[in-house]
């Protein structure tokens, strides 16, 4: 609101600006007709090539124009240059170029006729960073007398630069850098500028990445465990069903599972955001997974677990929910963690269906400069979640690894040479019993 | 004889084609202490579970009080709440204490309060000599403290019958005596027990009856003195013989 205001206020200063000009010229002439700017930059704060056209009228040749540029706009190092277009001929125009403080002057020799595409190329204007609509001022001499030129076309607009461009620009300006660069592989790989300013863009596309798999997975957890009971059920119907969709999910690609969502669905008529289909087909490719792990996890507690809470009086919800439960939580926690971690990398699958997710922002800023810079910014992102969960899962392993080794009770019959270990161990150890 | 606590009546259970009861009857009355002998795959842990219905039986019938447990009407895990059972292998709930172990059940079926829940698992836990080992893990605990706080963990239950098989089998030999110690402080008590053992010391000290079973049926059965000493049974003097 505040900046509409601005712009609205800026504007009619303008226009009452250029009416007072106007009047004060009372040129009658229209020796150059359309005149227009552009500019070659979107952000401030960089060396900006000025593109100046206009028409020369029948009137009378100009012999001389004026560019004036807004106050902050540095044209010390300015230099020009012009050209004119008769139909398909282009002319290059000699002309003498001077700077006097926020003028840019130009003289012609010779005049510039009559019925001519003017064209005046100014380089090396240095913007201001503040973004903004500015105007330039533009007059000219014709037959001896001075005019202006008028037009909405002469304004022209940029965006400030943002701060990843600042940072960009400080370090493109780092000494070492151009040494850096001067390596192929490392400007291919790990060029500075395009990771200081690509860095921030594909944040967004960690955070999506992270929020598609941060509701896929609860999800996943909630399917896998109705998936696992239904497999573990009396019911044999219940039992097929699990069985048919564990089988066929975990038997075709998750790149097939994601075209049939994203481009299936709408075929079908069926329309939904493309987050919410994300996050529902990684839901569903997971679910799968996750109630394979959480079966095994159930089964392999020791089956007298059950019986003893079941002979205690508990129904079998209650041994399942405080007996069995908590303790296949602990025990799958490792596994559910290595299926996160897979599940999270696999929303990069998402890109070829273009959603706007860690990868697809890469591959963008690939295409886009030619270096692979991002492909190893995107590396990063992963990593960045990947690896403290791959050393917790390795932790977490050790630990339970310990846990089931000296816990429970010995069984009457063991089998594995881990067991039998366990055994002497358990023989060898009588100092313990002494103290009672 | 008033009511018999248990009642066992022409019990059979079939695994598939398996016969493994071929028709058990027995009764056991308040305060008896039942040991039953008997060579190893003669039905006696099947038996015992067909008590609380962790075995369904194949036909014939138990009752426990006035209750018939193997009828579908029946709500099994009210007679399980007056049946105790502690197993070979201990099955103490790894993820919790020595007292969160006793306490589980208290909270949970009998619905008594966090204090009161406590209240018995404290005292249950002291009388098993393990009033010093009430918070740890059963990891942490030996075979021996392991399967008292499974024998504490069943009385905290206030049960009509405790159901033994074979508890003191998987035990280190040193660790069997403070178990056995424990479970005679509960006979001596008035406690009904049910024990399958092959503690013959155990089953001569405090046994008021011995039941030998073999192949599915109960073969002898009588005083504990009189089944050692003076077996009639041609497979329980052999069995004896094996024993000793
Ligand atoms: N769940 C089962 N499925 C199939 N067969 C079983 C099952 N449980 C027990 N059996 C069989 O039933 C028979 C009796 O088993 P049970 O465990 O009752 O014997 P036991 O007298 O307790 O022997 P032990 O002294 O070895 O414990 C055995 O042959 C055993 O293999
Ligand atoms: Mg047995």
């Amino acid at each position: 609101m505040r900046h509409l205001t601005r712009a609205l206020i800026r504007r009619g200063l303008l226009g009452a600006a250029a009416a007072v000009l106007f009047l004060v010229a009372a040129a009658p002439a229209f020796a150059l007709t359309n005149p227009d700017v552009t500019i070659n930059q979107q952000v401030g704060g960089e060396s900006t090539r000025f593109t100046f056209t206009a028409t020369t009228d029948k009137d009378a040749p100009v012999s001389a124009l004026t560019l004036r540029f807004p106050e902050g706009f540095d044209i010390r190092k300015a230099y020009a240059n012009v050209v004119t277009l008769q139909g398909l001929k282009r002319t290059t125009v000699k002309a003498s170029t001077s700077v006097r403080g926020q003028d840019f002057q130009l003289a012609f020799d010779p005049a510039i006729g009559p019925g001519s595409e003017l064209r005046v190329m100014v380089y090396s204007v240095m913007t201001p960073n503040v973004g903004g609509t500015y105007a330039l001022g533009v007059k000219y001499e014709s037959g001896g007398q001075q005019r202006s030129a008028e037009g909405a076309d002469l304004t022209f607009s940029y965006v400030t630069a943002s701060r990843s461009v600042k940072l960009s620009r400080y370090v493109d300006q780092q000494p070492w850098v151009a040494k850096w660069n001067s390596v192929t592989a490392l400007n291919l790989f790990l060029k500075p500028q395009l990771i200081v300013t690509s860095a921030p863009l594909m944040f967004t596309g960690w955070l999506m990445s992270l929020a598609l798999v941060g509701v896929g997975f609860p999800l996943a957890i909630i399917g896998g465990l109705m998936l696992a009971f239904m497999k573990m059920s009396k019911i044999p119907p219940l039992r097929w069903i699990a069985a048919a969709y564990v089988n066929v999910i975990r038997g075709t690609p998750l790149f097939l599972q994601i075209f049939v969502a994203f481009i299936g669905l709408p075929i079908a008529g069926v329309h939904a955001p493309w987050f919410v289909t994300g996050f529902v087909v990684l839901a569903l490719n997971s679910s799968a997974y996750l109630a394979e792990i959480f079966r095994a996890g159930i089964q392999s507690i020791h089956k007298g677990q059950l019986e003893a809470a079941l002979s205690l009086g508990m129904t079998y919800p209650q041994a399942m929910q405080h007996v069995i439960v908590p303790q296949t939580v602990k025990r799958v926690l490792p596994t559910m963690t290595s299926e996160f971690i897979l599940l999270f990398k696999d929303t990069a699958l998402l890109s070829a269906v273009g959603v706007f997710e860690l990868m697809m922002y890469g591959s963008n800023i690939v295409a886009r400069s030619g270096n692979l810079t991002p492909f190893v910014v995107a590396a990063v992102y992963y990593l960045l979640v990947t690896t403290p969960l791959i050393n917790w899962v390795g932790k977490l392993e050790a630990r339970l690894a310990l846990a089931e080794h000296g816990q429970g009770a010995p069984e009457p019959k063991r089998r594995s040479l881990w067991d039998l270990l366990a055994t002497r161990r358990a023989l060898t150890r009588p100092a313990i019993e002494a103290e009672e | 004889m008033g009511k018999p606590v248990v009642r066992i009546r022409d019990l059979r259970k079939s695994f598939g084609t398996l016969e493994v009861l071929k028709g058990v009857d027995m009764d056991v009355q308040k305060g008896e202490v039942v040991v039953i002998l008997g060579p190893s795959g003669s039905g006696k842990s099947t038996m015992l579970r067909c008590v609380n219905r962790l075995e369904e039986p194949t036909s014939g019938e138990i009752w426990f009080e006035d209750t018939l447990v193997n009828d579908a009407k029946t709500n099994i895990n009210q007679v399980r709440e007056h049946v105790g059972m502690v197993f070979q292998s201990f099955n103490l709930f790894p993820h919790l204490t020595a007292k969160g172990n006793v306490m589980l059940a208290q909270r949970k079926v009998l619905h008594r309060s966090r204090t009161e829940a406590e209240r018995v698992a404290e005292e249950q836990l002291r009388k098993v000599g393990l009033g010093d080992r009430m918070d740890y893990f059963p990891a942490q605990l030996s075979g021996g403290q392991q399967q008292r706080v499974a024998i504490a963990r069943a009385l905290a239950m206030d049960p009509h019958v405790m159901l033994f098989d074979e508890v003191t089998s998987a035990l280190d030999p040193e660790l069997v005596r403070g178990v056995l110690d424990v479970m005679k402080d509960l006979a001596r008590g008035g406690m009904t027990m049910l024990v399958v053992t092959h503690e013959m010391g155990f089953a001569r000290d405090v046994a008021t009856r011995a039941v030998f079973m073999d192949g599915g049926v109960i073969v002898e059965q009588g005083a504990p003195a009189d089944v050692f000493d003076k077996p009639q049974n041609e497979r329980t003097q052999d069995f004896l013989g094996h024993i000793r």
